[in-house]
């Protein structure tokens, strides 16, 4: 028994895994839209669980907070707003198709090449952790939050306010969109 | 003290998940018993205030002996049981309808969303700092093993909780699609637009405690509030309080704010399709959601097991004499005592303040509320910077 218990609580990281990309399949396959935002929020929920697996709670619940809170409700909010007719969907999926391919395409080289890095290349001398003297005085595994804080907030701020900039030009994208579309 | 092995410490987790839904379906009846008694008083509605089992059988008997001893029977405090009885009963026993065009797996699948997001949530409160109680030693399989007051503890509790909670919006929002009628759909768009802006806010507010206490955990946090800070820098707490109590009230849906069922106007909103235990499902699911911002307001701005609001206990502590020591002591009733006050503050706005019009509810969250809540926040940063 004590055995059997502690080869699940090990495992946990593949059993999330596991159903993450389950609900990904779902998400793909299914007809209705709805059932495809599901299949998202089903996916989402269980990378949190990989993320809870492997003690890194704050980013277990940040992912639950951010996508399954706010960008799948409003996903949904939008695709029960626009309820496309079956024709018009059929048509929508036709024109997306090529390009859709070649995206796919394109982000798969990507991940190949990644993978391939990542089990046949040579690994980095040592693991990407925050500069030593930020980490101070600091249980990592105990103190999730404030590690992540000093990552974001002293070693790549540049970056993370980078990425801010970049959210906000999509924010001004959208609202110029939703507006040509009016006038 | 020993330490559990895996397979105990499982045991224990199960127990602790069992106190949990006893303690849940023990206050949910009650508090739908409370609501129809005090809005029967408030409104004067004298149907459930006044139910009785009658003048036969046993309790009838009592209520005719005390009347004639001369006093009010204790039993007239527990009129109205058999109203609660009745809806408990109509909610098992009432034949589940399903609309012949409704989509059948979401259809099935958005109460059991409502009641699980709103149930997981209580993994994260925790009930006393540190242990609850220690099963005594002669305990099979479990003697002398400590049992704590909260289920994980874990150190980003209070986000936990925001962010289990906010998936209670999939209930509403999918019935109302699923259900492939007008009011149903109306009703899940307008929760979902007014959920989402009102946790903004709610969100803000909540900020506030966790900046002055400098933790995410919900043991440490209730703690600091209660007893590590000097007085004064919990006075602009109140504002923060009020603030989280509003949005808490949008967050469940409750009378100010329920635009999601709002009878007149959608006739039952999201749930208008939903009979028997499915309905059952949201109704206790809101209820519970009820019983978890009380005990978060509780426990961050009421100062948790402890026993005074606002910190006040720190400051009396050093003064109380040996005899009413426990009074400064942490303990569940303390807490449970709060809970149970802000469920009744509930049913009372319920049964003052009438409903908002569905532009004001936006206007008021984005307009009023977010500003002020991160004015609030403000002031926490400063007393943070310089006082605490």
């Amino acid at each position: 028994m004590e055995h059997f218990i502690e080869t699940i609580g090990r495992n946990m990281f593949a059993i999330f895994g596991v159903m993450a990309l389950v609900g990904g399949l779902l998400m793909i396959a299914s007809k209705s839209a709805i059932h495809s935002v599901l299949g998202f929020l089903f996916a989402m929920l269980n990378i949190a669980g990989c993320f809870l697996a492997l003690e890194a709670e704050f980013l277990g619940v940040a992912q639950i907070l951010v996508y399954a809170g706010g960008i799948v409700v409003l996903f949904l909010f939008v695709v029960m707003l626009v309820e496309v007719s079956k024709k018009k969907e059929g048509e929508v999926f036709q024109l997306q198709s090529r390009y859709a391919v070649a995206a796919v395409a394109v982000g798969a080289a990507m991940f190949l090449a990644v993978f391939r890095k990542a089990f046949f290349g040579v690994a980095s001398p040592e693991a990407l952790v925050l500069r030593p003297e930020l980490a101070k005085g600091l249980d990592v595994a105990h103190q999730n939050a404030q590690a992540v804080s000093r990552g974001l907030f002293a070693d790549y701020l540049l970056p993370f306010e980078i990425l801010s900039v970049i959210l906000l030009v999509a924010l001004v994208g959208a609202v110029v969109l939703a507006k040509t579309e009016r006038v | 003290m020993p330490t559990p092995t895996l397979t105990q410490s499982i045991v224990i987790t199960l127990i602790q998940c069992l106190l949990v839904v006893i303690f849940v379906f023990v206050v949910v009846p009650l508090t739908v018993f409370a609501e129809r008694k005090v809005l029967g008083h408030l409104q004067q509605r004298l149907g459930s205030t006044r139910v009785a089992s009658g003048h036969v059988g046993f309790s009838g008997w009592m209520n005719r002996t005390m009347w004639k001893m001369g006093r009010v029977p204790v039993l007239s405090y527990w009129r109205g049981i058999p109203g609660l009885v009745g809806d408990v009963l109509k909610l098992i026993l009432k034949e589940d309808i399903m609309p012949a065009k409704a989509d059948k797996f979401v259809f099935f699948l958005a109460p059991s969303i409502s009641m699980v997001a709103a149930i997981v949530v209580f993994a994260a409160i925790s009930f006393v700092p540190g242990t609850f109680f220690t099963f005594p030693a002669w305990f099979p399989y479990l003697g002398g093993l400590p049992v704590s007051g909260g289920i994980a503890d874990i150190n980003v509790g209070l986000l936990w909780i925001l962010g289990v909670a906010t998936v209670g919006v999939y209930g509403i929002v999918l019935a109302g699609w699923s259900s492939n009628s007008k009011y149903p759909l109306l009703g899940g768009l307008r929760s979902a637009a007014q959920m989402v802006s009102y946790e903004v806010p709610l969100t803000l507010s909540l900020l506030a405690p966790v900046v002055l206490a400098a933790s995410l955990n919900f043991s440490e946090m209730s703690s600091r509030m209660a007893t590590g800070m000097p007085a004064w820098a919990l006075v602009p707490q109140v504002i923060g309080f009020l603030l989280y109590l509003t949005c808490g009230f949008a967050e469940t849906n409750r009378l100010p704010f329920d635009m999601p069922e709002a009878e007149n106007e959608l006739v039952a909103g999201f749930h208008t399709e939903y009979s028997g235990m499915k309905f059952g499902l949201f109704y206790l699911a809101e209820y519970i959601n009820m019983t978890v911002v009380s005990a978060l307001a509780s426990a961050f701005f009421l100062g948790g097991p402890w026993l005074l609001p606002f910190g006040l206990q720190g400051l009396l502590n050093p003064y109380l004499p040996g005899f009413l020591s426990w009074f400064g002591q942490p303990h569940a009733i303390f807490f449970v005592a709060k809970i149970v006050f802000l469920l009744f503050t509930y049913i009372w706005v319920r049964g003052t303040i009438p409903r908002y019009r569905y532009d004001q509810i936006m206007a008021v969250g984005w307009k009023y509320l977010i500003p002020l809540a991160l004015v609030n926040l403000l002031l926490a940063a400063v007393i943070r910077c310089f006082a605490v």
